[in-house]
Parts: C-alpha cells; structure tokens; sequence
C-alpha cells in the first residue's frame, strides 16, 4: 500500500476513537465539489450536466472550510468539474492543509503544470491524476486526443517538483486487463505514488447508460487485471478493497463513509446518487433512509456500484476495526494474489469479454 | 424508495452483467397537466430530476424561471417545498408546494443526447476527413 505512515496513523486513530466512542455511523473522505464546471466534455459523465448559471457557481473558501469543520473527516476530495478552474483553489487547498486535513485533489491534468507554482508541496496534498488507461484509451475515455500527453506532462512536472501523486482510473465494460496492466507499469514508471481505481457507476443524469458493468462482470474483469500483480505496483487504496473488486470479500455499502457537499448541500445518500440536499452534515446523517440504499436493500439505483467512495470506507472500516482487519491489509500490501486463469484471459484475450470500448477502438483503426 | 419501485435479490444484482440502465424520457417542452395533488407531486419529483430550467407559475400569477435542485415532501402540499437557483441571483431560494399552480419544462435538458456512440460516430468521421486532435469541448457558458 502506498499510503505514507503518518495518514494511515491518522486514519487508524480516527476510526478506534470513533468505534471507542460508540459512534455507528462516521465520515472517512468528505467529497468537497467547489464547482461542477469542466474544461472536458467525456460522454456518459454523469457529473457536469448543469445550465450554464449552475456551472457559474462556486462554493467559497469560507463555506468549503465550514463543510470540512461540520463533517470532521480526516480526508478531504476535491472533485468537480474540474478544481483547477475554480478562481480560488489554491486559498480552498492551502486551508485544508493548515487545518491538517489529508487533500486529494482530483484534476484531469489539463490545467496543472501551468498552476503547479502556486501550490506548495506537503504531505497532506496529493494530486489524484484522471488517467483512465493508456494514452489511447484515456484519449478515447475523455473524448479528447491528446489530453493523455498533456496529464501525464502534468504528473511528471508534479513529481519533480515534490508533490504527492496519484493516478485515479475508472474502467467501463470492456477495458481491455493487459491495456490496464501496461498502464500500471506506465504510471509507476512516471514516479507517482500509487493507483487509484474504480468501476464505473451508471449514474441516473448519465446520457451514456448502456456501458456500465454489472458486478458478476465488474468482478471477473478486476480479478484479472488485479491478479499475478507486480510488485511495482502500489495502489493508494485499502488492500481490502481490491480484494472486494476482485470477489474475494464481501462488503455492504457505507454511503456516509464519504459524503458529498456541494453548491446544493449536502447530497443524499451519497456521492453517487442525487436524492435530495440537506442543509447540515448532522441532518444527512439523522434523516436520510439509510436501509434503503446499497446493494441489500434491493435498490436498482444502487445494483452495479461497486464505487470506492462507497465501498472503500467500509473496507478501511474493517481493515482498521479490529487485529484480524489489520492482519488482512497487511498480508494484502504484500500478496501477489495468483491466479491460474487469470494469466490464461491474459495469455488469450479472445476468451475474455470484449465490451464497447475495445470493439470502437477496433473500429477506429485506419 | 416506495414499494412500487422494482427490488431486485442479492443474488440478482451479483450475478448482473450489465447494470440496470435508467429510463430517459426528454421532458424538454412538456408542461404536465395538473389537476389534482398527485399530478403536482409528480410534476415537481421530474422537475427536481430534470437538468435543465423549468419555469414555475405561482397561484399568485408571478412565474419563476429556476434550476430546482431539491425538494422536501411532507403529508401536506403546504408543508412540502422545492429549492431552486434563478440565474441572476447568487442565494438558495424556496416555494412551498402548495403555492405552484404550473410547470413547464421551458430550459435545454442538459442530460439528452451525448451518448457514446454519438462521440464514436463523430470520432470517426473526423477522422475520415482528415482532423487531427479531435475532441469534444463543453459548451460555453455565456
């Protein structure tokens, strides 16, 4: 696992106080939207379809530092849109460093080796790098050809100049595991700290809504990208959390593990899903119906996702909970996790799936 | 979620290869007819879904053009309310459900369209004819 000593302290200390406080239910990662403007246009996002005058607003420095007070994660998520077009990011990041808050600020890259001198290097920032594959496959994911070359010109430009960084990939049915896997190598080559990935959740605003991956499928495309792994691989995620995404634990949804606030509020029940905004972080947390989302209740709102920011905090809940929990993450940083027939997908591709995005990039072959 | 909602098992949605997809029907234009309280509830649940403006008419005759971003539904219209953003005033403003006589759906539905196949077909088209560093660009915004 590629996450430094002293935010695996804090977030080991944080979640015993709370389990030794009786408290049932606790944030992990606030999602902090400052904005939901982007400078990309990917088909299928779920997250920027807005009027313009929505688009137009921001959250200030003041009410973001307020949401971070209120929810009192130890991590904070900068999402959007895109933060880098936000006027005043920098003043929003250097607060939540100050206030000693773990920020990873999620950017497509476009912007960041231009405003990379403004920011000041520190353990509690990262920069969580949009990368969904290779160059070709990133190009053809953001709808943008050459945006690959530029994100990965900010990444490098990030690493030399001392900053923490990620790489955060979402794959959609049909990533091709052996592209995934060069990608691994790719990214680790560039110096970054580790990898952060995730399936793609078929949000309900999303235009593109026949590409999401159901989680028998999900399952078997993660276990043999995730299987026979190379020990140059650091992943900036809970060891227990692959193993989810690999089928090997199974884990319920905790959708206050990482809430979301935004221009609107706070979002109900999750990042994800949009089912009403309440104004503070304690009336999300007493009035939302919580039996009524993740995979048990039946929900068809809530049937393929198996999203980090839903699933991880329940993994980084049991890997800190308890000595068996710590046991398993760290015979996890440390397992290869072989596979028999995970190398044979990967010796032979044709016997995998073969979804969408693979068969139009085939098509676009000149 | 009310019981009318479909459910599925756990074992269902284990065992699903594809996800469930949502039903997208373009409201853009509509103006529901609304004749009694179930028709206004409904109309404001697909306002408060919809990614586009939506212009209100209050029983007081003045008309309310907004982007509803949440509604809060209670036993009666008169304690239910939206809240909306209009686009020339910074502040979260509200109106109780008892006081909206009409809804059009008059804003762009800023959901439709934008499928993947759409962005393959144009790929490759552009392509055809030639185009280097070819991409989509978010529409402006002024």
């Amino acid at each position: 696992m590629a996450i430094p000593i002293s935010q695996m302290w804090t977030v080991a200390t944080y979640v015993l106080k709370k389990r030794l406080s009786g408290t049932k239910r606790y944030p992990l990662v606030l999602m902090l939207e400052p904005l939901f403007r982007c400078n990309l246009a990917c088909a299928g996002c779920g997250k920027v379809q807005y009027p313009p005058h929505i688009l137009k607003k921001v959250l200030t420095p003041e009410q973001c530092f307020a949401a971070v007070e209120e929810c009192g994660a130890p991590m904070v998520s900068l999402p959007g849109g895109e933060p880098l077009l936000h006027p005043q990011i920098v003043e929003i990041v250097n607060g939540l460093v100050a206030r000693k808050k773990y920020v990873y600020l999620c950017t497509n890259a476009l912007l960041l080796k231009r405003r990379l001198p403004e920011f000041t290097p520190s353990k509690y920032l990262t920069f969580s790098v949009h990368l969904d594959g290779q160059r070709e496959h990133h190009d053809f994911s953001v709808c943008k050809e050459g945006g690959y070359d530029i994100a990965v010109e900010g990444i490098k430009e990030a690493v030399k100049l001392g900053f923490r960084v990620t790489t955060n990939a979402t794959f959609f049915d049909g990533a091709d595991p052996g592209s995934v896997r060069g990608f691994f190598d790719e990214v680790m080559d560039m110096g970054v700290e580790g990898i952060v990935l995730s399936p793609g959740y078929s949000y309900e605003k999303a235009p593109d809504q026949n590409h999401f991956m159901g989680r028998a499928r999900a399952r078997r495309l993660f276990r043999t990208i995730l299987s026979n792994r190379k020990r140059s691989w650091k992943f900036n995620m809970s060891p227990l959390f692959l193993e989810f995404l690999m089928g090997d634990r199974h884990y319920e949804c905790t959708p206050w593990g990482s809430p979301a606030y935004n221009i609107f509020g706070w979002q109900r029940p999750c990042y994800l899903l949009q089912d009403g905004y309440t104004s503070t972080f304690a009336e999300l947390l007493e009035t939302t119906k919580w039996e009524e989302y993740g995979a048990a209740s039946g929900n068809p709102k809530c049937a393929n996702c198996m999203v980090s920011c839903g699933y991880e905090p329940s993994a980084v809940m049991d890997g800190f909970g308890s000595l068996k929990g710590l046991f398993a993450m760290a015979r996890g940083t440390f397992r290869t996790y072989p596979d028999k027939r995970a190398q044979e997908i990967l010796e032979n591709p044709e016997t995998a799936e073969h979804g969408h995005q693979a068969r139009a990039l085939e098509e676009t072959k000149v | 979620m009310t019981a009318s909602v479909q459910k599925y098992s756990l074992e269902q949605i284990e065992s699903l290869e594809l996800a469930p997809a949502a039903d997208h029907r373009n409201l853009e234009g509509w103006v529901p007819e609304i004749s009694n309280e179930d028709d206004l509830r409904n109309a404001l649940e697909k306002a408060f879904d919809y990614r586009g403006d939506v212009t209100l008419t209050l029983k007081s005759g003045a008309r309310i053009e907004a982007y509803v971003f949440n509604r809060q539904t209670a036993a009666t219209l008169a304690e239910s309310l939206v809240q909306y953003f209009v686009p020339d005033a910074p502040e979260k403003r509200s109106v109780s459900y008892a006081e909206i006589a009409r809804i059009e759906f008059t804003g762009k539905d800023r959901a439709a369209g934008k499928q993947w196949e759409d962005w393959v077909r144009k790929y490759n088209e552009r392509k055809a004819a030639g185009e280097k560093g070819i991409a989509l660009t978010p529409e402006a915004l002024d």
